[in-house]
């Protein structure tokens, strides 16, 4: 609330005045040390546990959780050192060796919310991951893999005696099987995966021996690593749901599966289980959400479902994770993810300090009442900016048919820039992202290595009225009407563009466009806000009826595994480019529209960058960035901030919690900070 | 010969006309009467909305954010001198909150029929008088906040203004689309009775059967992708009512119900009227104050329903001003928290209604007996 | 008598069977399907579903036929005992339906229980004061339940809780007993739990028994034989309460019916912000979902309780005011 001062008597004003400047200088002491920390005291260093990757430098011998040593002593369970086999996936963690124990609780909105235990729990079993800054590329599940054959061949070795959480060994039959019987089943399987093809020609999986697989391409597919390590539908046991992984558990699956049961038989276990048709239960058994039976690889499993208002999970006795002192990973003995019915009961629980290791769901318009809370709840905040360009991007759609005169206009590459340069992205940046944001053209961060340079982060997108007026007013949009708008060039009034935005995200898109629309208007652009249902906005964006549409571009910073937000990948989205040049871009030319020569350049570039090696691919990333910033397809409002899921509260006796996390879908932050290490300090 | 001869008051009562009659008793009510002041006021309010207001309700600073209510100090000195204090901000790196600082040396002086952003007086006159501003060479809406502003650094109280002539003016066409249909169709239900009766009761029965939250999300998903939302909220008011005029119409087909077997109604069908006439001319005024009190307490719902919307996203949207869409916006722990005068737009929302809902039911105890 | 329950109840199977068909194409109306909204909700959680994604989904969960035959399907498992599979749950519906239903009553009757405990008594006040001060303050009182927006309401309510009392934000049970097993300390933990909900739920419903109670029971106390009464010497509270009050209770025999299904649909909002397990959420969530089975399903069951709600009062008021017989057949 305001605050008045009265103004003190003469004789102490002096004093007053001394104590004022130097206050004042120790604030601006303070406040420059902070800035120079990165914007804010809440946002740390970069920082992750480390996979060792040396052979010798691993453990000889083996630990595990007192109440699992109970039952090895029960002969429930075979020794640990049996459980985790000779090749242990060893991680250094970020600050201490740990200790077992405690319940880790969180925050989950229904059964669509997957992703959540996804990011926390899967281990991530990914065959390959990500070091903690999310740029190199090194072997998680699989002990290792080896490329032939110039690109052609890619090898998985497999480490020695690991088992499904079940006890049985996890070997290349299990790929086998998924490659053959659910990946080629049609009816599992309807349509094949991009990220089993290159050039769109479907690759295969073969058993080499028990240890070792081999996936075989037609053409070099360098990306393969990559695609493997990302959250891609080769990338592990969690893509399940949809019949996707990678491999599976054959010998659980076996019996559902009408090749190794029989129709008959399989049809009448569908029918005493309620289930629509067999591929529904097939897919609902291998769901690592959904069935507390399923033989799993991740550190935790799923014990309560997701469907349930509480989803537990437990420790998984034959994890092949380890700590470099020997402990079998995890710490933690269970996670409890409660349901919350709406987003506002999730935030308030975090800010309670109901939760003790959030990062999902929490709304960054709220930081100040987290901040406020942070002693009584005993919890710390920290912000995680993403490294994409864009928290916030408005997407023009090129396609956009329905009145040529916009559709001329959206095609103009001036019109777009002049646009861009109407924003003023610092009002926005201190309104809706408190300060935390960047204002950025979309290019991803200064550190991911597509970055294409310095140059690119602020072109196009600065706040230059004049520049922008003088730009419209060349193209020929210099007629205004009676209020200052501008006046189409066909004669038929005044130009007015519509922004579609959806409502209840994490980012404000509809109030950011509705100040957009008055910053708009002092470069003559009439903008018409419509905030639609989710489904409506979907429906209209693949029907081409979208104009402007505001959404996020995050998972852009892995410009080859989530290219959906740089150019128009899916006709499944949100916000979209183009509708028609997805079909042109996935039917090979035969169907769709033709994209124009820049658009075209750059999918052209986007696709060749998968089949060569990674000195060419990072050249072509940089390329790629430097036509979106150019052409400005998509204009970048404010990037890299914590708006999605960035804005993290831990309880303060967590141990190993990095102070920054790399925030990416890819990394499937927290994944990223290898949750098997945190632990309760006590 | 001495015949009782009543006071002139007295006797005003037996040569007094229906509507007088109940002028009088409502008179008696005085909760009734004043809301009937306060309701009539806020009208006053919905014209003059742009008069009220004193700083453009879109304009967006983002350094004027959550400014919490000023006070205007009335007197300086000794002289009758509204003014306010010029304040500054800036956001606190610790806390993240935006802090405001006011400076007393810097006195702002208000000014009644002050000159301010432009608008059309009752939509015809152009002007730049409003009620309250400042000196020229200031802005209004940089300066006074009297009701504090929101996270986009807009005043509150002129978009308070605002919603109020949208939240008043929308109910108005909903209700009198209920009033048409519950009247109409109450009255065929009960006029002629038999299978026309029936049919019309199993409908109005399954109307009431269906949870409304349903209808409304499917009703408004299905309206057309071309219409600005304020034609969209007009519609969903049209839908809506499609819905409450089953309780009119129950009423109304009682009256009928019983008026059918009145002696004044047989009689003006012996005379010759026809049915139309019959129902028009005889029947429907005898409980017209039934209707106009129902129609008054159909408005509240009216209001309450409109912010109910607006909660689940499907009324009216910004950059649409409502009432529902201020309180829409306030819905959030940080407003109950950090910025609690966000939710000042409930107050305008709970008077209304209450005196709505009073002034309905004086106008149904003063129309009882008659 | 009989003939007169038996026409009803027949007209009563009429009007389930239309509501389920009017069910259905209001849940059909919003464009898109499941699949759709499925794809939306992902796009907001960062996650992206690849068009084969979709297509298959699309294909396995049927969604590609008309909506004739998917209601068809429909019909044909209610008449087999069996309400579907709900898409978002990938459970059957009865089981995601199950406990949140009768909670869903628990809250609810609360409310209603709550309403009258606050409404008679102001009902009768109001109408034996009538035009006094006292008549006026009650009123007020009850109506601003009515006015208040009980979504805001709810939302304060709840961080006060906290902030004040450190209570545990929304929901019915504390997270112990959430999965927990019923046991007398269970019990408790709902008791517990239930006053914010059933006091900002039944707030609103308050004015409006008010205001019937006091239009009833003044037109009782306008009769002959109140002034009988009070001319024979009883006392003023007896002649209230024995006769008029009452009598002026018939009526809400007849609006029981009503009120259950009211209150359910009518607590969808504040439930939604309070967080409770209860029906009214997951009807929300189904809809935006288009969850066909699941959403369908709900909505049938409020317009079976309506229906059946209905009846039950029609039959009562026939039997205790025979008046009402006459005007009907």
């Amino acid at each position: 609330m305001t605050q008045l001062w009265r103004t003190p008597r003469r004789g102490t004003l002096r004093s007053r005045l001394t104590i004022a400047l130097l206050v004042a200088l120790l604030t601006a002491l303070v406040a420059a040390g902070a800035l120079a920390q990165g914007k804010s005291a809440l946002i740390g260093k970069l920082e992750g546990p480390e996979v060792v990757a040396d052979p010798t430098k691993f453990p000889k011998t083996f630990k595990e959780a007192p109440q699992l040593t109970e039952q090895v002593k029960a002969g429930k369970l075979p020794p640990v050192a049996e459980r985790i086999g000779q090749d242990p996936l060893v991680i250094k963690p970020l600050h201490e060796v740990g200790r077992y124990g405690g319940t880790w609780r969180g925050g989950f909105t229904g059964p669509a919310d997957f992703w959540n235990g996804f990011r926390c729990c899967s281990g991530p079993d990914h065959l390959m991951f990500w070091d903690y800054t999310g740029d190199k590329v090194m072997p998680n599940l699989a002990r290792s893999l080896e490329m032939q054959d110039g690109g052609r061949t890619w090898l998985v070795h497999l480490r020695r005696g690991m088992k499904w959480s079940d006890g049985k060994p996890f070997t290349a039959d299990d790929f086998v099987f998924w490659f053959e019987d659910v990946y080629r089943n049609k009816d599992l399987v309807p349509t094949p995966t991009a990220a089993m093809a290159i050039n769109g020609k479907q690759g295969e999986i073969q058993k080499v021996d028990a240890q070792t697989v081999r996936f075989r391409f037609p053409e070099p597919y360098y990306m393969l690593p990559d695609v493997l390590a990302g959250s891609t539908d080769l990338a592990g046991q969690w893509g399940g749901y949809k019949g996707m992984g990678g491999f599976a558990p054959a010998h659980y699956l076996k019996q559902f599966h009408p090749k190794y049961v029989g129709q008959a038989e399989l049809d009448k276990k569908v029918k005493e289980a309620k289930f629509d048709s067999w591929v529904r239960m097939f897919l609902f058994k291998n769901d690592w959400a959904l069935n507390p039976e399923l033989p799993v690889l991740s550190p935790w499993k799923t014990v309560t479902p997701i469907n349930t208002p509480t989803w537990t999970l437990e420790r998984n006795p034959y994890s092949v994770f380890v700590d470099t002192a020997g402990n079998q990973l995890p710490y933690i003995d269970r996670v409890v993810l409660t349901l919350a019915e709406n987003l506002e009961v999730l935030n308030l629980r975090a800010i309670a300090g109901e939760y003790d290791f959030q990062q999902r769901h929490l709304d960054l318009g709220k930081l100040p009442v987290f901040i406020e809370n942070q002693a009584k709840g005993g919890y710390k905040v920290y912000l995680d900016p993403g490294d994409y360009g864009g928290d916030m991007i408005i997407k023009f759609n090129l396609n956009y048919d329905a009145d040529p005169e916009i559709a001329k206009w959206f095609n103009t590459a001036d019109f777009r820039r002049a646009l861009a340069l109407g924003i003023d992205r610092d009002q926005i940046n201190e309104t809706f992202w408190l300060g935390t944001g960047t204002p950025s053209s979309v290019v991803p961060a200064d550190s991911n290595k597509y970055n294409p340079g310095p140059q690119y982060r602020r072109m196009w997108a600065t706040l230059d009225v004049r520049k922008a007026n003088e730009m419209l007013d060349k193209i020929g949009l210099a007629k205004k009407d009676t209020e200052g708008y501008r006046l189409r060039s066909d004669g038929k009034g005044r130009l007015r563009i519509e922004i579609m935005t959806l409502g209840g995200q994490f980012v404000q898109f509809t109030q950011i466009s509705e100040m957009i629309r008055e910053q708009w208007k002092k470069i003559g652009i009439d903008l018409v806000v419509q905030e639609v249902e989710r489904s409506l906005a979907l429906k209209r964006t693949a029907a081409n009826e979208q104009q402007l549409g505001a959404w996020n571009n995050d998972g852009s910073e892995h410009l080859f595994t989530f290219p959906l937000h740089v150019f128009p990948f899916e006709l499944a989205a949100v916000a979209s480019s183009g509708p028609l040049y997805v079909k042109w871009f996935h039917s090979a030319g035969t169907q769709g529209k033709e994209p124009e020569p820049r658009m075209r350049e750059l999918m052209d570039k986007w696709k060749k960058a998968f089949g060569v090696p990674e000195k060419e691919r990072i050249q072509l990333g940089k390329e790629i960035w430097k036509i979106a910033a150019e052409e400005v397809y998509i204009i970048g409002v404010i990037g890299m901030g914590p708006a999605s899921m960035g804005v993290r509260v831990v309880k303060a006796n967590l141990g190993n919690i990095p102070s920054r996390q790399y925030n990416s879908p890819d990394g499937k932050t927290p994944g990223i900070s290898r949750p098997v290490t945190f632990y309760w300090k006590k | 010969m001495a015949t009782l001869v009543l006071p002139v008051e007295e006797q005003r009562v037996f040569v007094a006309s229906q509507w007088q009659l109940m002028w009088w008793r409502f008179r008696k009510h005085r909760l009734a009467v004043a809301s009937a002041v306060v309701v009539v006021g806020f009208y006053g309010l919905v014209l003059g909305a742009d008069f009220l207001a004193y700083a453009d309700p879109d304009a967006s600073e983002a350094q004027r954010s959550l400014m919490p209510p000023q006070s205007i100090h009335w007197f300086d000195g000794r002289r009758f001198s509204p003014h306010v204090y010029a304040v500054k901000g800036a956001r606190d790196p610790q806390t993240f909150k935006r802090v405001y600082r006011v400076d007393p040396a810097e006195k702002i002086p208000i000014r009644f029929f002050a000159e301010g952003f432009e608008y059309r007086f009752l939509g015809l006159i152009p002007t730049t008088r409003h009620l309250i501003g400042v000196e020229p060479g200031l802005d209004a809406a940089r300066t006074i906040f009297v009701l504090g502003t929101d996270v986009q650094g807009r005043d509150l109280f002129s978009r308070l203004m605002y919603g109020t002539r949208i939240s008043l003016t929308i109910g108005l066409f909903g209700v009198t689309a209920s009033l048409v249909l519950g009247v109409v169709l109450g009255g065929l239900s009960g006029f002629y009775g038999g299978v026309t009766d029936t049919l019309i009761q199993r409908v109005i029965e399954i109307l009431r059967s269906i949870p409304t939250i349903p209808l409304w999300m499917g009703l408004a998903a299905a309206l057309p992708r071309e219409w600005s939302v304020l034609q969209v909220y007009f519609a969903i008011t049209i839908i809506i009512s499609l819905l409450g005029w089953t309780e009119l119409a129950r009423v109304v087909r009682g009256r009928f119900l019983a008026l059918r077997e009145e002696d004044f109604v047989v009689s003006a069908r012996l005379v010759g009227c026809s049915e139309m006439r019959t129902i028009f001319v005889h029947m429907v005024p005898a409980f017209m104050s039934h209707i106009i009190a129902a129609t008054t307490l159909a408005l509240p719902a009216m209001i309450i329903s409109e912010t109910a919307l607006s909660f689940l996203g499907l009324g009216l949207r910004p950059p649409a001003i409502s009432w529902g869409v201020l309180l829409q916006q306030a819905q959030n722990v940080q407003t109950v928290a950090i910025s609690p005068w966000l939710m000042i737009p409930a107050v305008p929302v709970i008077v209304v209604v209450m005196a709505f809902n009073f002034l309905g039911d004086g106008l149904r105890d003063a129309a009882d007996p008659y | 008598m009989l003939g007169y329950i038996g026409r009803r109840a027949l007209l009563a199977i009429f009007t389930v069977w239309a509501i389920s068909v009017l069910a259905f194409v209001i849940i059909q109306l919003p464009p898109g399907d499941y699949v759709t909204s499925y794809i939306a909700q992902m796009a907001s959680m960062g996650s992206v579903v690849t068009d084969e994604e979709a297509e298959n989904l699309r294909i396995q969960y049927g969604l590609g036929q008309p909506i004739y035959v998917q209601y068809y399907k429909w019909v044909k498992l209610i008449a087999q005992g069996n309400f579907g599979m709900s898409m978002e749950w990938r459970r059957p519906v009865t089981e995601v339906i199950g406990e949140r239903l009768w909670l869903t009553v628990v809250v609810s009757v609360s409310a209603l229980f709550l309403t009258w405990v606050l409404a008679l008594p102001i009902g009768i006040y109001s109408a034996v004061r009538q035009y006094s001060v006292g008549d006026y303050l009650a009123t007020f009182i009850g109506f601003v339940g009515l006015a208040v927006p009980n979504f805001l309401l709810a939302l304060v309510l709840l961080y006060l809780g906290f902030t004040l009392f450190n209570a545990h934000i929304g929901g019915l049970f504390s997270p112990d007993f959430q999965d927990a097993p019923w046991s007398p300390a269970r019990a408790w933990d709902l008791a517990t739990h239930l006053p914010i909900p059933a006091l900002i739920l039944g707030l609103a419903g308050t004015a409006q028994q008010i205001r019937i109670m006091r239009a009833n029971l003044l037109d009782e106390l306008r009769k002959p034989y109140v002034v009988t009464a009070r001319s024979k010497g009883l006392s003023e509270a007896r002649v209230i309460l024995k006769y008029p009050v009452r009598v002026a209770l018939n009526p809400f025999a007849s609006t029981i019916g009503y009120t259950l299904p009211y209150i359910v649909s009518g607590s969808i909002i504040v439930s939604l912000v309070l967080g409770l397990p209860t029906v009214g959420p997951l009807l929300l969530k189904a809809l935006i979902a288009q969850d066909m089975f699941l959403a369908g399903t709900i909505v049938l069951l409020l317009g079976v309780m309506t229906v059946i709600g209905t009846l039950i009062s029609d039959v009562l008021l026939v039997w205790i005011d025979p008046r009402i017989r006459l005007e009907d057949t």
